[in-house]
């Protein structure tokens, strides 16, 4: 058995959205494709975000295994250097990879931490990748100026993250703000579906998977317009003419399922995934203002106050450990994104510190408190419902780079890591933010038809793609082939096969660990720009 | 662990300068005086992919956010293309599976 197999991601999807565009006729296409095929939802990585969820997904590893935790995070366990992630950071074998060595091809599309692209049996075009770099950081070499040759429209400025236009964007947040916000996207995601269409008639590979991430965009800033349960009674022009221009997007990508699924033909198999999910959120806890409340934090003299009015999950200036004062801090948030606490301790990453021997006991300590103090004043309710160690969720190798200490909210949004002048704020409008559910959705031949499977996990997924190739799974993935979304008879003559283990990436064991100390603001301004994304503060 | 020469690396970073120019609408020509922001036209997220594609060309896992932060510190307006040569040529180890 030989199966092509379309990865058609969707970045934050979620069914309460696209539920609803299918029953309102939106998204017609999408409606028969989930009547053909099989959903199931798909469990994200803890925390919900991006890079650790889109590489658990194409490696089959969790994140303590592959290495991505966050969109910065430390360069070694025991260094306070902290880096912008790139396919360095990703310490397993890709399913590219995999792909690749059983003697197929694969070609990946805006996918992050790609990039600088690593050699493959096929093509990577990586996302998350400033303009002037995509070329650079592409593979083949001749990749992008082949389609810059060949391929009509292709526009390396709108395919490409531009980090200047999605701040400008989302540092608005105004309705005037929206049209371009929205157009924006619509060009970008035309730009990927050219390529996708261009290198599948011209590049057939195996496996083609392929990022369209305007949905993760579109549903944090225009989540009120989006979730059917925000709409009001006596909708207003404006809001019904914002939200027929949100449809425009979610219509073009509609039509760009058909043309994909017709063009990979009907042996094809074709897999819709989101990384994560998305859900409301119309609160901003100010974690590190409630760690100072609480004695386990001290804010530098000079650190700024988080603006009265600021509302969106990047806002604001980036903080660094230079905003903290690190003699008398225990705890302290430095990243929204990840939701997560560390705990300095005195010789791990530079003097300052609680003792090496009296780590346990406070993490304890701040676990307790973080669980029954930190509540919603009006009520009383708990703002944190889980709070994870890091050996919980980040087992293995690369534990030690991720935060101390990991938390779920109660809206299962991000905290802010602003110096707030209160603890919690309510939102002047909801705002759409990650939620752990998100989609798995296929079809194809011998793909049961009309099919609610139970939950799946990111992990579920390299190994499911094999097994619809006919691949055999390498041993040491740790979630399972989801055999249940074909029919028997297909499974029958089809058993999941094993054969092996990954292979470990050629840069991984020459990575070197440095030993440079870590001045916060050296990545200022890159976090700068990342905060436009609306993950880094 | 003895350095790679300056000369060979001052040659590899204006080559990889240079294959950036033709999408960079870049017309003058890079070199050590060359500067990184206001000549180049460099963003911050420009300087993290030149830094990640020097890691891969070398594939050695550099302290690039260091140097940033030093330049930062002086208050330097720029970072000029030599002083990127000389960080590098400190900081790369010979032999350590430079990429073709």
């Amino acid at each position: 058995m030989s199966t092509k197999v379309v990865l058609f991601g969707l970045d934050g999807a979620t069914y309460t959205v696209l539920d609803d565009l299918v029953r309102r006729g939106v998204m017609p296409y999408l409606g028969s494709f989930m009547e053909r095929g099989v959903r199931a939802s798909l469990m994200s990585t803890i925390p919900h975000l991006t890079p650790p969820a889109w590489t658990t997904l194409v490696t089959g590893r969790s994140p303590g295994v592959h290495g991505v935790t966050n969109f910065l995070q430390y360069q070694s366990p025991d260094s306070p250097y902290v880096r912008v992630i790139s396919s360095r950071e990703i310490c397993c074998e890709t399913i590219w990879s995999m792909v690749g060595r059983s003697g197929g091809r694969a070609g990946s599309l805006n996918f992050i931490a790609h990039a600088p692209a690593q050699k493959v049996n096929g093509y990577t075009l990586p996302g998350w990748v400033p303009w002037r770099w995509v070329k650079k950081h592409s593979y083949p070499a001749d990749l992008v100026s082949r389609l810059q040759t060949d391929l009509t429209g292709f526009d390396l400025k709108e395919l490409a993250m531009d980090f200047s236009e999605e701040e400008k964007a989302i540092a608005g947040a105004t309705h005037e703000d929206y049209t371009p916000w929205i157009d924006l996207h619509i060009r970008r995601e035309l730009q990927w579906f050219n390529v996708l269409k261009h290198q599948m008639v011209n590049d057939p590979c195996a496996l083609t998977g392929v990022v369209f991430d305007g949905v993760d965009k579109l549903q944090h800033l225009l989540w009120q317009y989006l979730d059917p349960s925000c709409e009001p009674k006596h909708p207003s022009e404006e809001f019904l003419r914002t939200r027929e221009h949100c449809w425009d997007y979610f219509r073009q990508l509609d039509g760009f399922l058909k043309e994909i699924v017709e063009l990979a033909g009907p042996q094809a198999c074709v897999v819709i995934v989101s990384d994560h999910g998305f859900t409301g959120t119309e609160e901003i806890l100010y974690i590190n203002t409630w760690l100072e409340q609480e004695g386990f934090l001290t804010w530098a003299p000079d650190a700024e106050v988080a603006p009265a009015d600021s509302q969106e999950l990047g806002d604001g200036k980036p903080i660094h450990l230079t905003s903290f004062d690190t003699t008398k801090t225990k705890a302290f948030a430095s990243s929204a994104s990840s939701n997560g606490i560390h705990i300095p301790v005195a010789g791990v990453r530079g003097d300052a510190g609680i003792a090496p021997n009296e780590y346990e006991s406070f993490r304890e300590e701040l676990i307790h408190a973080l669980l029954t103090r930190c509540v919603d004043p009006q009520t009383g309710e708990p703002i944190i419902t889980n709070v994870w160690k890091r050996e919980e969720i980040f087992a293995g190798p690369r534990m030690n780079l991720a935060p101390d200490l990991t938390v779920g909210l109660r809206d299962s949004g991000f905290f802010s890591v602003f110096r707030g002048d209160t603890v919690l704020k309510r939102r002047p409008v909801v705002m759409g933010c990650h939620h752990p559910e998100g989609v798995f959705l296929a079809t194809g031949r011998g793909v049961r038809q009309g099919v609610r499977l139970a939950p799946l996990h990111l992990l579920d997924i390299a190994p499911t793609l094999l097994y619809a190739m006919g691949l055999a799974v390498p041993k040491d993935l740790e979630g399972a082939a989801c055999v249940e979304a074909w029919v028997d008879e297909h499974v029958e003559a089809h058993p999941v096969t094993f054969n092996g283990s990954t292979i470990i990436p050629p840069h991984v064991e020459t990575a070197a660990t440095e030993d440079a100390p870590y001045d916060e603001e050296g990545d200022a301004q890159v976090m700068m720009r990342l905060r436009a994304l609306g993950y880094i503060e | 662990m003895q350095n790679l020469d300056r000369s060979v690396i001052r040659t590899d970073l204006l080559k990889i300068l240079d294959e950036l120019r033709d999408d960079w609408e870049f017309s003058g020509e890079v070199t050590e005086e060359s500067g990184l922001f206001t000549q180049l036209e460099f963003e911050s997220i420009d300087a993290v992919a030149l830094g990640s594609a020097l890691e891969d060309h070398y594939n050695q896992s550099l302290p690039f956010a260091e140097f940033l932060t030093k330049a930062a510190e002086r208050k330097a307006a720029d970072i000029k293309v030599g002083e990127l040569v000389d960080f590098l040529t400190s900081h790369l180890r010979n032999g350590e599976g430079e990429r073709a």
